[in-house]
């Protein structure tokens, strides 16, 4: 199994990293074309969010195991301000920063897995995975 | 900071641009003010983007090649989109990203007859 892999999100430079590792990752693993970018767009998707919404924060990438299939998981952590409504943040179109508002409902349609811890004042952590058929 | 290198190539009344490496979102914002200033500049009918080398598309990118698009359009250019891989076809879709609005042909050469066809009408249409 691959070692696990941290990439600090402090720039945009870091969001490119942070998909470029998911990426490559998941083709180590063997996941198709389509799979890899669906893993490093909603990758992308959610470094962009600590960049912006968090300033800073982790991206960690790792080969994870269940009984006998194999996944990808990525978590998402920062000490930001936290999200208030989860499921407002999840819902099409909303955003607070004139964005698209698609980044979290589109990173849950293009992964497998995906779970939201968040208090507001302290940060958010996002994991998700995505399984190989 | 990172300046963008991405040649922006006139061909007869066409500019083309062609992405060839990663963007990141600064280098994605200055590409786009770097292709409008072009058209400007060169007066060019028609903008082709070819995208073959790009491998993903998430939404801040794809809102701003809306955005160049709208722009474009704005100021009397066509922007043909080229090159859209499968996957990140599927994915900007899944995504629920659709792009409205954003002209899109298979691969260069078909772009630039899209744009041949779409900027013979207009002429026509103003005549
Ligand atoms: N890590 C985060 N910390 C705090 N708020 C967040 C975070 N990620 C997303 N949000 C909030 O969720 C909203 C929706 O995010 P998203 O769907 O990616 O759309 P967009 O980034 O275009 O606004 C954001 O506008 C922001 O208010
Ligand atoms: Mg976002």
């Amino acid at each position: 199994m691959a070692m696990p892999k941290v990439i600090n999100i402090q720039s945009d430079l870091d969001i490119v990293a942070a998909r470029m590792a998911a990426r490559d990752m998941a083709k180590a693993m063997g996941f198709g074309a389509i799979d890899q970018a669906r893993i490093a767009t909603a990758i992308s998707e959610l470094a962009r969010n600590i960049y912006l919404y968090a300033g800073e924060g982790t991206v960690t990438v790792s080969e994870v195991q269940q009984g006998i299939r194999k996944g990808l998981e990525v978590i998402c952590d920062d000490q930001g301000p936290g999200i208030e409504d989860i499921s407002l943040v999840m819902t099409d179109g909303y955003t607070t920063s004139k964005g698209m508002g698609m980044g979290m409902p589109g990173a849950r349609r293009l992964m497998d897995d995906f779970e939201i811890i968040s208090i507001v004042g302290e940060g958010t952590k996002i994991t998700c995975r995505k399984w190989k058929r | 900071m990172d300046i963008i290198n991405i040649p922006i190539l006139k061909i007869e009344d066409f500019l083309i641009a062609s992405i060839q490496v990663a963007l990141y979102d600064m280098q994605a914002i200055q590409f786009k003010d770097a292709v409008l200033q072009k058209i400007y500049d060169s007066k060019a009918k028609g903008v082709i983007i070819d995208l073959t080398a790009t491998d993903v598309l998430d939404s801040f990118v794809g809102r701003l090649i809306s955005d160049i698009a709208a722009m474009a359009r704005l100021m009397g250019t066509t922007v043909v989109i080229t090159g859209l891989q499968p996957a990140v076809a599927i994915t900007l879709v899944e995504l629920g990203l659709e792009l409205p609005g954003v002209t899109t042909a298979l691969n260069l050469e078909k772009g630039i007859a899209k744009l041949r066809q779409i900027t013979e009408k207009n002429a026509d249409g103003n005549a």
